[in-house]
């Protein structure tokens, strides 16, 4: 048990930059150089491509040029395609996301809250967490048919389980003698789950929903191919179906750039903002 | 990466001969106007280490004691070969020093056993390594077992020991991969007072048991004193040998209820003690 | 968790399928809707008794061990590398955080369009899925190393090889465990996509099959065969790995 901490200060002694003092001639800001820094090994992958293209010159519908991928883009833009897509993606995962954790977080507590309850659902809920959404599809497919709502249903299945099971779990793991302290002091039940059970679990229950939120959005990736009712999955699929494959690549960086826009803009924060600031992260 | 023979062969052309003949007889650990300068995280360039020269005999056991900051440790690492310095020599054995290798071994003051490796496996771990036959290497290990009193505990892993007994398997596995010279860097810094006392007594028995040659480096004067044929005392950073104290009461003999009546030996651990002191408060 | 309260767990599941039950023989759904349990164990029977359920298994079992395989022995083996070379890490990490983001499903058309329908453009999905993460936490875990146990190792004479194989891979082990655990569920999720989209084999082309016949019971045989293959996996591979690894070295990097 006593080593179970020994990873961490290691790495974050050997993460420290070495030697980065003052080197010749002028010093760029620290920000920039940063971001110099990280955009490096991109361009090294975009001259690598660029090499392999022109090198090799294989047929546009195995692997186009970088270039090729580029032009392609202005057309889907300029039609409004790929901002249409783009939003639409989003807002599904935005709803699907977010209704997941408005009834994930709810019902792990109550899971979380009694041992026997939480002893008896935690083989139901991995069983079902491994199902995914994605499996569900072809049956969701015939419940409500090729519609914006069998999106929305595969994207909250496969959200809602990672939330529900790790917020469950994180109640369990929150040490009694901390209710123990509060109890002593007067607390009452209320302030109990605010002061003590909430903030305890809350490490697990960040970590389900950025789980849930990565399978929710693959998952959205993968129902928007099947069915076929806009979005960034049906445009990758489109252009298949036409050979289209500079479009297809395009698709694939604007689903990276969307994930890194969630994880940056919405998952990191909520992370910082409460876990870290209490001292609480696990890594 | 055979560290033994890379030693040989870049050892054979210019001064090795000279130097070897410089070497006294009797000389297992010889030190040579040793300078060692690096670079801190914040960049600045600090003197660990200025014109570091001293001997250690064959069986002889040579504490180092001083200030925090004064080099110790940089000092075991350049023997050890895991450090290059900025200028001067370390020869050990009549070899100079270039990388690290197996005549030279190291106890750390961090915990520097493998947690996925049993009791046993670590202990045998040096062995292993040098192609040991399994039967023979077992052997070997279990006296080194017995020795350092671990029996029992041979098939558990580190995390189910105490840090004394960690400590004790790290200086098993150092023992049994029978180096020709064992250097210590402050081993017993992060154990419990009780037990490090235990240990100490327990490191002065094997010393007299296994007449190891043991460079031994510490910030605890007591504890240099109790365990050292002579003290070498160094100076504040940039650490430099300010005296070498010889410890009157022969190892055989010292426990710590015998030292602690002996005058002689009380009066030579405060002047070491004075001698530390007064690099602190300057 | 007590030693006797593991049949606890069996409830959920049998209440699940008692509410089932009821609403099938309500009446209110139709069969094509809600198939009756009774029906989905008659289909369940049907289909293995054609072989048709073992080759689908065989199939989807086949490619997730071979994309899980090929991913795990070289992510773990380039992680080390990139791992022990500071600069090369540095420049890869980026990319690897970058891939691992549109992995998985999101290769899907372009696998199609490189290997078209079929176990390779499969596997390659799986592969690709799994992949990133392990390199990524291979690095990670490398670097957390302690430097004091290389140098221990380093004194007793150890080289590159026995440095590599007994302290930076049980060393990055923790991490290398949690990759893997991790890109599993990724890429057993892209499996089932994959084959709804591009095989015409396995339990993913199974359910999708169905669905094109509105066979529902179908459809929750192969449902309840993904799961059931998930647990086996999860309790005869990951937690066997666990066990006997990190967690009898004490080294678990999280709860």
């Amino acid at each position: 048990m006593s080593a179970r901490s020994q990873p961490g200060p290691a790495l974050l002694a050997r993460e420290r930059p070495a030697g980065v003092g003052p080197g010749p001639g002028p010093t760029l800001p620290a920000s920039l150089r940063a971001l110099v820094r990280s955009s490096l090994p991109f361009l090294l992958l975009l001259a690598v491509w660029w090499a392999a293209t022109t090198a090799l010159h294989p047929r546009a519908t195995v692997l186009p040029s970088p270039a090729a991928a580029a032009r392609a883009a202005g057309p889907l833009i300029a039609e409004g395609i790929l901002p249409d897509y783009a939003t639409a993606s989003l807002k599904r995962i935005a709803f699907g996301g977010g209704l997941a954790i408005a009834l994930g977080v709810p019902a792990g507590l109550l899971l979380g809250s009694n041992r026997l309850l939480s002893v008896a659902f935690t083989p139901f809920l991995k069983f079902f967490q491994s199902l995914s959404g994605i499996a569900w599809l072809p049956m969701v497919l015939v419940w409500f048919g090729f519609t914006e709502r069998t999106i929305q249903v595969v994207i909250l299945y496969t959200a809602l389980f990672p939330i529900v099971f790790n917020t469950m779990t994180g109640l369990r793991t929150v040490p009694p003698r901390l209710a123990d302290g509060l109890r002593a002091l007067g607390a009452g039940r209320w302030r109990l789950v605010t002061d003590v059970w909430l903030p305890g679990a809350l490490p697990s229950i960040i970590v389900g929903i950025r789980l849930g939120i990565a399978y929710g959005w693959r998952a959205l990736i993968a129902g928007e191919m099947v069915v076929g009712a806009g979005g960034i999955g049906f445009l990758l699929f489109q252009s298949r179906s036409f050979q289209q494959t500079a479009r297809i690549i395009d698709g694939m960086v604007v689903i990276g750039l969307l994930w890194i826009f969630l994880d940056a803009g919405f998952l990191r924060p909520l992370e910082r903002y409460t876990v870290e600031r209490w001292g609480l992260v696990q890594r | 990466m055979d560290d033994g023979g890379g030693c040989e062969l870049s050892a054979r052309p210019g001064p090795p001969a000279l130097a070897r003949e410089r070497t006294p007889t009797g000389v297992k650990i010889q030190i040579i106007a040793l300078r060692h300068e690096y670079r801190a995280d914040d960049g600045r360039q600090l003197l660990a280490l200025d014109g570091v020269s001293f001997d250690v005999s064959e069986n002889e056991v040579v504490t180092v004691v001083g200030p925090s900051g004064c080099g110790k440790s940089t000092l075991i690492h350049i023997i050890a070969g895991l450090v290059r310095p900025s200028a001067g020599e370390v020869w050990v054995d009549g070899q100079p020093v270039r990388r690290p290798g197996r005549d030279r071994g190291v106890v750390f003051q961090e915990l520097a056993i493998l947690p996925w490796r049993t009791v046993r496996r670590n202990i045998g771990h040096g062995l292993e390594i040098a192609r040991v036959p399994r039967e023979e290497r077992e052997k070997i290990v279990d006296r080194y077992i017995e020795l350092v009193g671990l029996r029992g505990f041979e098939d558990r892993y580190p995390h189910e020991l105490s840090g004394g007994m960690k400590q004790r398997v790290a200086v098993a596995r150092t023992l049994a991969a029978d180096p020709k010279v064992i250097l210590m860097d402050e081993p017993f810094a992060a154990v419990d007072a009780q037990t490090r006392i235990t240990l100490q007594q327990e490191l002065l028995r094997i010393s007299v048991l296994t007449m190891k040659t043991i460079l031994f480096v510490t910030h605890s004067v007591d504890e240099a004193v109790f365990l050292g044929d002579r003290v070498m005392v160094l100076t504040r950073r940039p650490g430099r040998v300010k005296e070498s104290v010889s410890v009157p009461l022969p190892r055989a003999q010292r426990s710590w209820d015998a030292v602690n009546r002996d005058p002689r030996f009380l009066a030579v651990r405060d002047h070491v003690l004075q001698s530390v002191r007064a690099e602190v408060a300057s | 968790m007590k030693r006797g309260d593991s049949w606890l767990g069996v409830l959920p599941f049998v209440a699940l399928v008692a509410a089932w039950w009821v609403a099938s023989h309500s009446g209110r759904f139709s069969a094509g809707a809600l198939p009756r349990p009774e029906s989905v164990l008659a289909a369940a029977r049907e289909l293995a008794s054609t072989g048709e359920l073992q080759a689908d298994v065989l199939a989807s079992l086949g490619r997730l061990v071979l994309g899980a395989g090929a991913s795990v022995l070289l992510g773990a083996g380039l992680g080390i590398l990139a791992g022990l070379n500071r600069f090369l890490g540095d420049l890869l990490l980026p990319l690897a955080s970058f891939f691992s983001a549109v992995s998985g499903i999101a290769w899907i058309p372009l696998a199609i369009m490189w290997f078209g329908l079929g176990t390779v453009a499969v596997t390659f999905v799986i592969w690709n899925s799994i992949f990133f993460l392990v390199f990524f936490n291979t690095v990670l875990g490398v670097r957390s190393v302690p430097r004091i146990m290389e140098q221990a190792v380093r004194t007793l004479g150890g080289g590159h090889r026995v440095l590599v194989l007994q302290v930076f891979l049980p060393g990055a082990l923790p991490y290398i465990v949690s990759g893997i655990r991790t890109g599993l569920g990724f890429g057993w999720r892209a499996l089932i996509a994959a084959e709804l989209i591009a095989a015409t084999s396995g339990l993913g082309f199974l359910i999708f099959d169905a669905s094109h016949y509105f066979r529902t019971d179908r459809i929750l045989v192969g449902i309840g065969g993904i799961g059931i293959l998930w647990t086996l996996m999860d309790g005869a591979i990951l937690g066997p790995l666990e066990r006997r690894t990190v967690k009898r070295w004490g080294t678990v990097a999280e709860p």
